[in-house]
């Protein structure tokens, strides 16, 4: 007797259906395989079944079973398979019907209950796509895909539940449906605790709101992870879209918690300069999502920018340029998007204590300018800001009475406003933000006057700019006029920027 | 070569102005056999000649070169020295590129008829060169091709009509070292850049040191031939400045700070005081190292 049981496989964002196909025969030895190419997780899901099955006082038949997980010639891999493998055999031994255009999915622990299972959204995409009305996964897993209208996930405690409700001895309620909407959430790091570092905090709020990536340089204790970590606070909250893209990265990479749900603040990456390329952009035999992907529509921080390899660093390049990765494997490709700022920070000197006012510098003349020289090349072209930040007395902060210290939610208001004006700006092309735009959409859309025009050729001259530092330039004075409400770009807008310019290599001037 | 091109511009018309002239440039006259007629474009004002520094040197500008004469003309031209020199691509150009940007007036004086414009490729800083109360003279009368001769009856007027001339760069046959040759007999000052001893191109500035001329290491030795001050004229770009900007310089006569501890002694938002900086930089007026501001 032959059963299918729907289920799908997800590979990087993408799902395809699979079909467990499950054939009860009386003839021949008791046997339980699973055919498919299945992997050895998915070939160790017998003894899982098997044993859970038993575990929930139900008799394991003796018959010959052969699972089949089509296509066939498509790897299986992953434990979610557990489910439909179970659910089909004990339709078939108590011959009841299993409900039409449903999908099952989730891991089994050897007791019969389900285990959470990572990819649950996808899931549920994948049946919100194909039309397909309920899908069965993990209790645990049932709270990510309930973000899907339209969906009916029924959240499974254990394989007798499930029995229970298919035989219609019991009701299952569909999990409530999570409506996926934007709120405003509090930042890991409010602004307003940060001390001092004026400078810093403003192009912060210019990289927040043009979308700019940083670079800050500074001591050892000036305070630049802090900073760093601010960031996502002032960013804007995260759009429904947005989130959703977020979230299924999460989820296709197993880090939704049990009971977790939909992501609504906005990701902050920050690994160590040991990581390899793989750990940093993706990859793996079985392609996973990177530290890029997982810093998607948020901050990548990378501390310690000159420790970093070379090579790794360079890998950064294209998925920067593109906003996404393709990895390639012989039977797959697997595409994760990558859109975020990169922070990055370093010491101004190998032992860090270049310009301090109280520490002095150990390092030579000759080790200092090797240590410069060390960033540089394509990655620094996309960095468009450049801060030094120094190390805050705390005496001297009180000496002199601070400013009001702007809250991040304060700040996230204005940054909100400018992306407001981005959007207008950029409608009709493929662009959001300030910094995203190329050689092509400056020429349209930054109009530069000629005293505007004047001030940026004697800047070329007073700080030696490159011609690509005169782009950046034009770019985050775009994002300062739009933080001021302005249409055009004034002399001071582009005064200012002139402040956060590259300085080649971190070199003086 | 080209045409130079016809807008309907005032300047655009040919001016001449014969050696019996009044408004003939005085220094002009005083060398040997002066140019009887000088064809020109602009408006000629006498104030332009009053004073007047040649800078020449050679067409084959290093980076250095292309540096220090911005960073020299520059503070020359804002402090009203009016810049002359020759149009040829190299240092030439740089000189009356740096001196329109630095919003001061250049005289350039043409090796060939004054309709033409040498070399063509530099139209565009024939049109800047006018449009900022410049002036383009020459000898010869419209379209004149330049010619082995045109270059050194040129050179006597760059050389003729100023007080100094400059030698920013120049390998032992440049040239520009003709032009220095003509100063020394116009019994003008002489000066001349030093460079590195490893480039070619300074062979002729050296040696030029060597035989007497005087070696300029800052824009001081220059003006001090003009009697300007330096102090002054650095004291009336302070009069350019507005209240903030001032107030910062004077912050930072006391003491070099960082940005942040400027905000918080004057109280005034990160984003003005970063923007007043900016503008003072590029005035020459303040410096920054290591994330501290100075004054010098």
């Amino acid at each position: 007797m032959l059963i299918k049981v729907c289920s799908a496989a997800n590979s990087g964002l993408e799902t395809i259906g699979v079909d467990v196909e499950v054939n009860l025969a009386n003839r021949g030895l008791p046997a339980f395989e699973i055919v498919g190419l299945p992997s050895k997780a998915v070939d160790e899901s017998r003894e899982r079944v098997k044993t859970a099955i038993v575990n929930s006082n139900i008799e394991f038949p003796t018959k010959r079973i052969t699972i089949n997980l089509a296509p066939a010639d498509l790897p299986k891999e992953g434990s979610f398979y557990d489910l439909p493998i179970a659910i089909g055999v004990l339709a078939s031994i108590m011959n009841c019907e299993l409900p039409e255009k449903s999908l099952f999915f989730g891991e089994l622990s050897l007791d019969g209950t389900l285990r959470h299972t990572k990819g649950a959204l996808l899931l549920s995409l994948f049946a919100k796509e194909k039309g397909i009305k309920s899908i069965f996964v993990p209790k645990a897993s049932a709270n990510e895909a309930a973000i899907i209208k339209g969906v009916r996930v029924y959240p499974v405690e254990s394989i007798n539940q499930l029995l229970a409700y298919l035989l219609g001895q019991i009701p299952l309620e569909p999990a409530k449906y999570r409506e996926v909407k934007s709120e405003v959430v509090q930042a890991e790091f409010d602004m307003a605790e940060i001390l001092g570092q004026e400078q810093a905090k403003r192009a912060m709020e210019i990289s927040a709101a043009g979308g700019h990536n940083f670079f800050m340089v500074g001591s050892p204790g000036s305070g630049k992870t802090m900073l760093a970590r601010a960031l996502p606070g002032i960013l804007p909250i995260l759009a429904e879209r947005e989130s959703l893209e977020v979230t299924k990265i999460y989820s296709a990479s197993g880090r939704i918690p049990p009971e977790g749900s939909l992501i609504k603040i906005r990701p902050f990456r920050a690994p160590h300069h040991t990581i390899s390329q793989v750990g940093l952009i993706g990859g793996g035999s079985r392609p996973q999502p990177g530290e890029i992907s997982l810093a998607h529509r948020g901050v990548l921080f990378l501390d310690e920018f000159n420790e970093f390899p070379r090579g790794v660093l360079e890998s950064l390049r294209q998925p920067m340029e593109d906003g996404h990765l393709t990895i390639s494997r012989s039977r797959e490709r697997v595409k994760y998007p990558s859109r975020f700022i990169l922070v990055a920070s370093a010491n101004p000197c190998p032992c860090g204590y270049l310009y301090h006012p109280k520490k002095s510098c150990t390092c030579t003349q000759r080790e200092v300018e090797k240590y410069k020289k060390r960033v540089s090349g394509p990655l620094l072209d996309r960095i468009d800001l450049y801060i030094e930040v120094p190390v805050v007395d705390i005496k001297e902060l009180s000496k002199n009475q601070q400013l009001r210290n702007s809250s991040s939610l304060e700040i996230r208001a204005r940054v909100e406003k400018a992306r407001e004006m981005q959007k207008n700006r950029f409608k009709e092309k493929e662009i959001y933000t300030n910094a995203e735009m190329k050689n092509a959409h400056i020429k349209k859309y930054c109009f530069l006057s000629k005293e505007v025009k004047q001030l940026l050729l004697q800047a070329g001259m007073a700080f030696q700019l490159s011609a690509r530092s005169y782009f950046k330039m034009i770019k985050v004075a775009r994002t300062i006029a739009d933080l001021e409400d302005s249409d055009g770009i004034r002399v001071s807008h582009m005064a200012e920027a002139l402040q956060y310019r590259p300085r080649d290599q971190i070199r003086d001037k | 070569m080209k045409l130079s091109f016809n807008q309907g511009k005032v300047w655009v018309v040919n001016g001449i102005i014969k050696i019996s002239d009044e408004k003939y440039p005085r220094l002009l006259r005083e060398i040997d056999s002066p140019p009887e007629i000088l064809y020109y474009k602009g408006d000629w004002d006498n104030s332009i000649f009053e004073n007047c520094l040649a800078v020449v040197g050679s067409r084959r500008m290093t980076t250095y070169g292309k540096l220090i004469t911005n960073k020299l003309v520059s503070e020359i031209a804002r402090a009203g020295v009016t810049i002359v020199s020759g149009f040829m691509f190299g240092i030439d150009a740089t000189a009356h590129k740096a001196t329109i940007d630095a919003g001061g007036r250049t005289i350039a004086v043409m090796p060939c008829g004054i309709d033409m414009v040498h070399p063509a490729h530099q139209e565009d800083l024939y049109k800047e060169i006018l449009e900022h109360r410049g002036l383009i003279i020459s000898e010869f009368e419209s379209t004149h091709p330049p010619g082995l001769w045109t270059y050194p009856k040129r050179n006597k007027i760059v050389a003729g009509i100023s007080k100094a001339a400059m030698v920013v760069e120049a390998g032992h046959k440049s040239g520009s070292l003709i032009t220095a040759e003509l100063a020394k007999k116009y019994k003008r000052r002489l000066f001349a850049v030093p460079g590195p001893l490893t480039s070619v191109l300074s062979k002729g500035t050296i040696q030029l040191i060597k035989e007497g001329a005087e070696i300029v290491t800052s824009t001081e030795d220059i003006l001090v031939e003009y009697d300007i001050n330096i102090e002054v004229v650095r004291e009336s770009s302070m009069q350019g400045l507005n209240e903030l900007e001032q107030s910062i310089i004077k912050k930072l006569q006391e003491e070099p700070m960082e940005i942040d501890a400027l905000t918080r002694l004057i109280k005034i938002s990160t984003s003005e005081i970063a923007t007043a900086l900016s503008l003072t930089q590029i005035k020459g007026l303040v410096f920054e190292e290591g994330g501290k501001y100075y004054v010098d």
